[in-house]
């Protein structure tokens, strides 16, 4: 069903609409009832007596919009729909009552398709599909797969495009793959930066923020090194003879090592030996200001628990 | 890396003119491409045969000059004045940017007095305008200018052609370089696993310490009210103790 897209639009995803997808289909998962869960399945189905199946995942629909320039289409947003399953079809008045009010907002944006959610595309799918294709002549189709895979490295996110092929003499619509990019605009790259950086902070202690926060570093210098790594075999085999000299590279590696050391004047030494100790001075006297605290604690402590032993009926401790 | 860029054109159409022409026609040739201005890089040009043929040829002369401005400075050119013939302006300009280039190569920090002496410029004033106009608007090096304290901060400069010994160096650079990061990465995990054990070890002390709270709690409460248990020397006895008879 789904083969590369021959038809050259180049498609741009912009993160808001993964994310509302994904909320839309968390928040429909949450709410159902019974809450479906790991251990939900205990509880519903209960009457039964045989096995019973987890209840089916909902599957969540609803639209995309955003501007086609060209051959560039780009999504930006995305809005809920909901769907009928008597007549398979999405709500189409509330969609015209939606696309009015989000043309009054966003008077470039158009409908340019829909979403939903699972595993892959299905035939019924093809109905929504063609229901769209009077507000836009070739809709494309956003597929959120929710089920998480941890071993995949890519977004679980496919976009569908439909064309005409011709299967067994008759020509019909099937959907066919089409890449895309991730696209960003400044806010949404520092919403997403943000929820990337989630530090345990959950009263997680300061050995596991340490541990995450150094992880990081690692994980940087690890691709640093990995890169430079390249260039020093590759300079290797220059020298070797094995490859070719090419000038202009070499031109470029030299000036780039040119840059080492990075910082080394001896203003530079002087502000960071002040701004170390300064920070080492700080953390001795919390950690002063934390015993100290404890140890009067503990001599309040000591002075209740002696004071009531020895002066029965006497006065209150004194402080 | 957008010098490069911009250089890669010119440097192709010289090496195809050059490679079409021989002997006294090339001299023309170099001298143009000398003075273009957006040409930094000449290994190209220099490696091409019938440029290389010119040694010991009375047109020799014009490839020292392509070395001079390859590998040399605005000093060399002084000291062997004799030897070279004149250059025309936009020349001297080039070997002057191409002198400044040299110098950011051993320091990051160019003091303007260095500088000075090294370009043959004798008040401050010229040597900005000429590091701003001609070096940095042309992209070759980015860096601060330092009045008060009359020096040059590079922080980036365009690279030079590769002298025949620099290879080696540039290798011994990375190793290095390669080295250190290493070594970096290794003491991060060792950081990491530290915090880890550390935080394990106070998470099993807590917990110790919460166990044996509710033993003498349980243990305690077994006992008559009256008699108060005869607290021990420790701290934590004493502790668990008051908890006992505060609550």
């Amino acid at each position: 069903m789904a083969s590369s897209s021959s038809s050259g639009l180049t498609f741009k995803l912009h993160p808001l609409v993964i994310v509302n997808i994904s909320d839309h289909y968390t928040r429909v998962k949450s709410q159902m009832h019974p809450p479906i869960g790991p251990h939900a399945n205990d509880n519903s189905n209960g009457t039964d007596g045989a096995t019973s199946l987890p209840p089916p995942v909902p599957r969540v629909y609803g639209c995309v919009i955003g501007i086609q320039r060209g051959r560039t289409v780009e999504i930006f947003n995305s809005f809920e729909l909901l769907y009928d399953p008597s007549t398979h079809s999405l709500d189409r008045s509330f969609l015209e009552k939606k696309q009015d009010l989000y043309k009054k907002v966003f008077p470039n944006f158009y409908i340019l398709g829909w979403y939903s959610t699972g595993s892959d595309a299905q035939e019924s799918d093809m109905h929504i599909h063609k229901a769209l294709m009077d507000i836009n002549e070739s809709p494309v189709y956003v597929l959120l797969n929710p089920s998480i895979n941890h071993a995949q490295k890519d977004l679980p996110v496919t976009i569908y495009e439909s064309e005409l092929h011709v299967i067994d003499g008759i020509p019909q619509l099937i959907f066919v793959r089409s890449n895309y990019t991730i696209e960003t605009v400044e806010a949404e790259r520092i919403s997403v930066d943000h929820v990337a950086h989630l530090k345990p902070s959950d009263g997680g202690s300061a050995a596991t923020q340490l541990a995450a926060h150094l992880t990081g570093i690692h994980s940087a210098i690890k691709m640093l090194n990995s890169r430079i790594r390249v260039l020093h075999y590759y300079l290797l085999a220059m020298q070797k003879g094995d490859i070719l000299c090419e000038n202009s590279l070499l031109r470029q590696v030299s000036s780039l090592l040119r840059r080492l050391p990075a910082i080394e004047s001896e203003k530079f030494q002087d502000d960071f030996l002040m701004e170390y100790n300064d920070t080492l001075l700080i953390t001795y006297l919390a950690m002063f200001t934390n015993c100290s605290s404890t140890m009067n604690e503990l001599v309040d402590k000591f002075n209740t628990a002696y004071d009531r032993h020895s002066r029965r009926g006497g006065r209150t401790a004194f402080m | 890396m957008d010098i490069e860029q911009k250089q890669a054109d010119l440097i192709d159409h010289f090496v195809k003119q050059a490679s079409a022409l021989q002997g006294s026609a090339l001299c023309p040739l170099i001298a143009e491409a000398t003075s273009n201005t957006s040409l930094f890089a000449f290994s190209e040009i220099l490696a091409i045969p019938s440029v290389l043929q010119l040694e010991g040829t009375s047109n020799s002369v014009y490839l020292d000059v392509l070395r001079l401005f390859a590998h040399g400075t605005w000093s060399d050119y002084k000291r062997n004045a004799g030897c070279l013939p004149q250059l025309v302006p936009e020349q001297v300009l080039k070997l002057k940017q191409l002198t400044v280039l040299t110098l950011a190569e051993t320091n990051k920090v160019l003091p303007y007095d260095q500088l000075m002496q090294e370009l043959d410029i004798t008040n401050v004033r010229e040597l900005e305008d000429f590091l701003i106009n001609e070096c940095m608007y042309a992209g070759i090096v980015r860096g601060k200018l330092d009045q008060l304290r009359r020096c040059f901060e590079v922080q980036f400069a365009a690279g030079r052609d590769l002298r025949p010994g620099q290879l080696g160096s540039m290798i011994h650079t990375l190793s290095n370089w390669l080295a250190t990061s290493d070594n970096l990465l290794m003491s991060i995990q060792e950081k990491i696993k530290w915090a880890d054990s550390m935080s394990e070890l106070d998470k099993k002390h807590r917990k110790e310490v919460e166990d044996r709270v509710e033993e003498v709690k349980k243990s305690l409460s077994l006992k008559k009210l009256q008699t108060v248990s005869r607290p021990t020397l420790t701290s934590e006895g004493m502790r668990r103790s008051t908890l006992n008879l505060v609550e």
